[in-house]
């Protein structure tokens, strides 16, 4: 019997040796990553390739008064192509937001006349139905990659919680609505916790703080439930809420176009 | 008596259908109060309007969809157009004519949409009466030739027409469109190919169509339709930062009375940082007159009834916008006739109210001589208006 406990004790004894190997040389490859690195894997997480999902919004507005928004969205391509269709309150009801090209290309379905309308890129600035998140906040997937630089600042606890921590600066000619981002990335599940958003005009003045929470594994994949935008200048807050997601589905493309705004 | 027996059936039909499962009833209630000081009285005229909406998609890749309306008018609701044209023009009608430019907003109910709409994948069939809205113009449409949008409030919904529409997508950034709306016999009908297509930051259409229009002769109250075929496009995308678009549509009249005529908008519009939207828009309509002196009862009246979107020739018309908190929205636009240089301004409030209920304030304030398109005849008003959607 110890015969056969022996070598099974063994190949335990190395396997856990090797786990721990890897282990550390997995927390020393993270520890060693680099911001553009913590960034890619980063959105890579936050933008599935597709995603079906329900979510509700929540608008707290300066007097303190509640609106409450909840719609479907559709993600396809890691968040290049999305769709956005209200389900409530009745006001907005059948009305879509379809962003293509990570936002570069909005256009607005109004079910009451029928009428599609595109917008230009200078409407990602616009309030979403007057939350505190723009059609950009919503839409944009790549634009930490593609529009800022990144570098990394020693490590930071945030939300009781490891986090790299990263600064973007905005590259030059780029049109992104902010100047300057601070971003505190989860270690372990590689989820943003709080980004920090700063004014267009001013790297130093904080414009809004975004918390990530209740971060759940969903299809294998690390999913914040709730966001909460806080708006620093106009002291109002807009809170978004998963109510379902799904991530392994196969969404058609023909769902991404005026037609599929309308269906 | 027929109206309200309709009508009850009406509401019995909805609440029934609104029980049964896949059938969703929504609309709004919406009174609003308007005033208009005119000749130095004031009038005050109201309505109370009432929109009820079913929808149901029961059956599999078929939407039906259908609205009612129901309008009670109060306050003073006959008018005579004579009131709004100018001095010299209305000395000039015939007393036999005054009766016939009378008009009264009488209480009614309707069926403004009924329509079914079959959708596949890359296909969709839409039948019955339903909303027609083309073109990428913000205060009017040139190539839209169902409607006539109001210049002071242009975004306010449009009536549905009867049609039979076909929407085809040969690719996500390429379709077609084709629509025939019946009427007495095919000459009579209109009939409307459009062919849209994506490149890069542009959206770009070409449509052809052939369709009826009215030109009534007004000293002899004689109605002609006439035949025209329209050639027409528009696109709208983005340049150097702005959001830029432009539409147009020639008319090719098919009798050889009376010139071809054509109408084209251009515009842009840019968001700022703080929020604040801007747009500028240009229209021209050659129908309109660039010399305000020629502004005859024919182009007044035709004007005030829509057969023409504008009296005079050229004009701009510029909105801004700007979000003052997440429920308050101040804004205003200014419609200025370039040939005639005369304008309206039109200040708005619109604040959310609570979750399903909004307030709009708008003033209309014409700043023209007496005579010109948007003169002092016209009469300053304003009115407020509460939407409560269910």
């Amino acid at each position: 019997m110890s015969g056969i406990v022996q070598p099974v004790r063994g190949r335990l004894c190395a396997i856990l040796v090797l786990w721990t190997l890897v282990m550390n040389m997995n927390l020393h490859a993270q520890s060693e990553m680099t911001a553009e690195e913590v960034l890619n894997i980063m959105t890579e997480t936050m933008n599935p390739q597709q995603s079906k999902g329900t979510m509700k919004m929540t608008i707290v507005t300066t007097s303190g008064e509640e609106r409450t928004f909840e719609y479907r969205t559709f993600s396809k391509n890691g968040g290049e192509k999305s769709l956005m269709k209200y389900l409530k309150p009745t006001r907005v009801k059948d009305q879509a937001i379809l962003m293509l090209n990570d936002a570069n290309d909005i256009w607005v379905y109004f079910p009451r006349t029928k009428r599609v309308r595109k917008l230009a890129t200078h409407a990602k600035r616009q309030k979403l139905e007057g939350s505190d998140f723009s059609y950009e906040d919503m839409g944009a997937s790549n634009t930490f990659i593609e529009e800022y630089r990144a570098i990394r600042h020693d490590d930071e606890k945030r939300e009781g919680r490891g986090c790299y921590a990263l600064e973007l600066t905005r590259k030059p000619g780029s049109d992104a609505g902010y100047s300057r981002i601070l971003m505190w990335v989860d270690r372990d599940c590689l989820v943003p916790l709080v980004i920090h958003y700063y004014h267009d005009e001013d790297p130093e003045l904080l414009e809004k703080e975004l918390v990530c929470s209740d971060i759940q594994l969903i299809d294998e994949i690390y999913t914040p439930m709730k966001y909460t935008m806080h708006n620093k200048l106009d002291n109002t807050q807009t809170s978004l809420e998963i109510v379902e997601v799904m991530y392994k589905i196969e969404l058609p493309d023909d769902l991404f176009t005026e037609l599929g705004m309308q269906r | 008596m027929m109206k309200i027996v309709a009508g009850c059936a009406l509401g019995l039909l909805l609440c029934t259908s609104a029980g049964t499962r896949d059938v969703e009833l929504f609309g709004y209630f919406e009174p609003q109060y308007n005033g208009i000081c005119q000749d130095g009285t004031y009038y005050q005229f109201h309505y109370n309007k009432l929109r009820t909406d079913l929808k149901s998609r029961a059956v599999k890749n078929i939407e039906f969809g259908a609205d009612v309306i129901y309008l009670l008018y109060h306050g003073k609701s006959e008018w005579n157009l004579l009131d709004f044209l100018p001095g010299h023009i209305r000395s000039s009608v015939p007393p036999e004519t005054h009766r016939v430019l009378e008009f009264a907003y009488r209480d009614t109910l309707f069926l403004d949409n009924v329509y079914a709409r079959l959708t596949l994948s890359r296909f969709a069939l839409t039948a019955g009466k339903q909303q027609v809205s083309l073109g990428t113009g913000y205060f009017a449409n040139p190539t839209d030739l169902f409607n006539v949008k109001d210049a002071i409030d242009p975004t306010y919904e449009q009536p549905g027409h009867n049609a039979l529409r076909i929407d085809f997508m040969l690719n996500h950034r390429l379709q077609m469109m084709a629509l025939y709306s019946p009427e007495s016999n095919w000459e009579k009908s209109g009939k409307l190919m459009r062919i849209k297509a994506g490149f890069g930051r542009f959206d770009f259409s070409v449509m052809g169509s052939e369709i009826e229009y009215m030109v009534t002769d007004f000293p002899t109250m004689h109605v002609r339709q006439r035949q025209r075929r329209v050639l027409g496009g528009d696109f709208v995308g983005e340049f150097l930062g702005l959001g830029v678009w432009g539409e147009g549509a020639y008319s090719f009249l098919k009798d050889e009375e009376g010139e071809d005529f054509y109408e084209f908008l251009v515009g842009g519009d840019y968001t700022f940082e703080s929020g604040l939207y801007t747009m500028l828009e240009h229209h021209r309509n050659s129908q309109g007159e660039s010399d305000y002196r020629e502004y005859d009862l024919n182009d007044w009246m035709r004007f005030f009834i829509g057969e023409t979107r504008t009296i005079s020739r050229d004009q701009l018309y510029g909105f801004v916008q700007y979000p003052v908190s997440d429920l308050l929205v101040v804004g205003g636009s200014v419609l200025a006739s370039v040939s005639d240089r005369s304008a309206v301004l039109v200040p708005t409030v619109e604040y959310s109210l609570f979750e399903n209920v909004d307030l709009v304030f708008m003033l209309n304030l014409y700043v023209g001589d007496d005579g010109k398109a948007y003169g002092s005849q016209m009469g300053n008003g304003g009115f407020i208006r509460c939407r409560v959607y269910f």
